[in-house]
């Protein structure tokens, strides 16, 4: 059994864990991530909308897949509830350098293909 | 009952020749007083007994078939000239055959003429018996078996002897009788430690509590059963079930339904599609057993329960102020019924101060009285229970219920589990595995909202402190049945958190724990490492914002 859900909106994977992600499942849900790593696709959506807390395994296991997602020419976007606890957290430890962080599944899928910044 | 050409006959007196024996002399003969008997393992007794019935007849063969009550056949047990009977597990009919007539009449058989007789089992013609005397062997006016004798030349059982294979059949039934409660004794402890939980999860603010009583003498093992454990999310899981029928299989079946349960919770599965999935499974494993069972997750952080229920009694819940209803479940199919069964979860708040009890019908249910009287008394036997003593809340509302009762015939299972307020300073100990992580959130969160912290800095304090436990759960890396201790305390306006481990200081790694202490140092007012000789401890203080009263 995963802990995330896997959708795909007009071929591009948009993963949703269903809980916290920390050093218990963090390890499984970079399994999962990187099944759904499609050279089709130019992007791979994780949205934290269900997600309440994430520790470090998870933040660290997450700039880690976007940098191998880099490397290989695609992008990591994540979708985080602007002005939430995850958002705050996000702009403590700098995410947006790595990724992209947008407020919706919508946005990130309307999101203009460019390259990682 | 008897068959054709009359070679099967109750034994008759008429015997020339031979000596008068009283009961007395034919017991000494068998020397079934003997004592010595008492010592020896069922088998090796049974063996004596027959061979002893054997020389005192002056017969060939001896044997004792047991019935099998479930399938109802009778099985070779032990034998005497006969001992292929017992290696090749014969088995003979209710009803059929020598032996199954014996038990099915429940009087003795003599057969002088073998060769015109209904036999089941082809070893005793194979063996060249010629006649034969069988009689019943009882406890407590009960049919559980057959003792027979054989001779390979032809003669006619009589009155005497009939008696004292009776007597030596009797001997038998007693030994057997003891040698099966004791059997059934030790393995309905073993189950019901197997299959209950040893030991109650431990989470600060709620206190649990538990009840199994085996229904009957404490031989007739049932199939009820309750869990509890912690799921992945941190919340926890409860399980109260009973499968139908008595038995062995019953708890077999109960054991498979606890494992598999278990399995799709851990699994992350939603309440609805765990019964789902084991309807699906129980039945296609076809064992013919059924069972009721009710599922309920609990989120002790916010008090949420959720319940779903396959065909089982509503869970009584005793609110804050004492009010006392029954859980309105959305009724789901008994589990292991038929395919495609659809069941619903509910949801219902569980504040603090509350208490859920799960119970399985033998708690309420009386010969002659309808379930509603039952619940009645139920309702009843929890509002006294509210009033504390030095027992647990589960051992106070069986003892109110049964405390009268008598004959109890069927199992009975409780578990309680009571909301309780948390105070000023928590204290937890946990096993150092990240698996505890996500309670040990859920458990805080609780304690910081019972403390009036507002969102963002229950937010804070709950992350930070996390971050300090999975520190302490990676210096435990690799020990066995480490742990790690959280103390809180709500003082003079400031939130103290310590988290101490057993570890040693392990050398830092590229990632991890780098940017914990980071997150840890911007989440709370001040963060402090110490590295103690035995471990280390990791102070977290945050002064939090007041909140609107």
């Amino acid at each position: 059994m995963s802990t995330a859900d896997v959708e795909r909106h007009d071929g591009v994977p948009v993963v949703r864990p269903r809980e916290d992600v920390d050093a218990a499942n963090a390890a499984a849900l970079r399994e999962q991530l990187a099944d759904c790593v499609d050279p089709s696709a130019d992007r791979l959506i994780v949205d934290l909308g269900g997600t309440r807390y994430i520790d470090s395994a998870g933040i660290d296991m997450l700039f880690r897949l976007a940098e191998l997602m880099r490397q290989r020419r695609t992008r990591l976007l994540l979708v985080i509830e602007p002005e939430s606890h995850l958002a705050r957290l996000a702009e403590i430890v700098g995410m947006e350098r790595s990724m992209a962080i947008h407020a919706s599944v919508a946005e990130a899928l309307g999101a203009r293909a460019q390259p990682s910044p | 009952m008897s068959s054709p050409g009359g070679a099967e006959r109750p034994p008759t007196s008429e015997q020339a020749g031979r000596d008068e024996r009283t009961p007395r002399q034919l017991e000494q003969m068998l020397s079934l007083a003997d004592d010595a008997l008492n010592y020896l393992s069922l088998e090796e007794m049974l063996s004596e007994l027959l061979e002893r019935v054997r020389g005192g007849l002056h017969a060939d063969t001896a044997a004792i078939l047991l019935l099998d009550e479930d399938r109802g056949v009778l099985v070779a047990r032990a034998a005497r000239g006969l001992e292929e009977e017992v290696r090749q597990g014969v088995q003979v009919p209710l009803a059929r055959g020598f032996a199954g007539r014996v038990a099915a009449g429940r009087r003795p058989i003599v057969i002088e003429d073998l060769s015109k007789a209904d036999v089941v089992n082809p070893i005793l013609r194979q063996k060249g018996i010629r006649s034969m005397l069988g009689v019943p062997v009882h406890v407590e006016g009960r049919v559980i078996g057959v003792m027979h004798v054989g001779a390979l030349t032809q003669r006619l059982f009589d009155e005497d002897d009939t008696a004292l294979l009776q007597l030596a059949a009797d001997r038998a039934a007693i030994a057997i009788d003891r040698a099966r409660l004791t059997e059934q004794r030790a393995v309905t402890e073993i189950m019901q430690r197997a299959l209950l939980p040893d030991d109650l999860p431990s989470v600060p603010g709620l206190r649990f509590s538990a009840k199994y009583l085996p229904g009957g003498s404490g031989v007739k093992m049932g199939g009820d059963w309750y869990d509890v454990f912690q799921l992945p999310t941190g919340r926890l899981g409860f399980v109260i079930g009973d499968v139908v029928g008595r038995g062995v299989l019953a708890a077999a079946v109960m054991a498979e339904i606890r494992a598999a349960l278990r399995a799709y919770l851990t699994e992350g599965h939603p309440l609805e599609d765990v019964m789902r999935l084991l309807n699906e499974l129980l039945v296609g494993m076809g064992r013919h057993r059924s069972a009721t069972a009710a599922l309920l997750e609990l989120d002790f952080e916010t008090g949420t329960l959720e319940a779903v229920s396959a065909g089982h009694l509503p869970p009584l819940v005793v609110g804050p102020g004492g009010t006392i209803t029954f859980l309105e479940l959305a009724q789901g199919l008994p589990l292991g019924i038929r395919r495609g069964g659809e069941y619903r979860s509910r949801r219902y708040t569980f504040d603090v101060g509350s208490t859920l009890l799960l119970y399985t019908d033998g708690l309420v249910e009386r010969r002659g009285e309808s379930i509603d009287e039952g619940l009645d008394r139920l309702r009843a036997a929890a509002r006294r229970a509210c009033t504390a003593d030095e027992s647990s809340f589960a051992d106070r509302v069986y003892r109110d219920l049964l405390v009268e009762a008598t004959g109890l015939e069927d199992d009975i299972a409780l578990l309680a589990i009571e909301s309780l307020p948390m105070g000023p300073r928590m204290e937890i100990t946990l096993e150092a595995q990240p698996g505890v992580l996500a309670g040990l959130r859920r458990t805080l969160g609780r304690w910081l909202m019972g403390e009036g912290v507002g969102a963002n800095d229950l937010f804070n304090i709950t992350l930070a402190t996390s971050e300090a436990a999975a520190n302490a759960v990676e210096h435990a890396y690799g020990a066995r049945e480490a742990t790690f201790r959280v103390v809180c305390v709500h003082e003079d306006g400031e939130i103290r958190i310590t988290v101490t481990d057993e570890g040693r200081w392990r050398a830092a790694r590229p990632y991890g724990r780098g940017r914990g202490l980071a997150i840890m140092r911007a989440l709370v007012d001040e963060a402090e490492i110490e590295r103690l000789t035995t471990g280390t401890r990791v102070t977290l203080i945050k002064r939090p914002e007041p909140t609107a009263p």
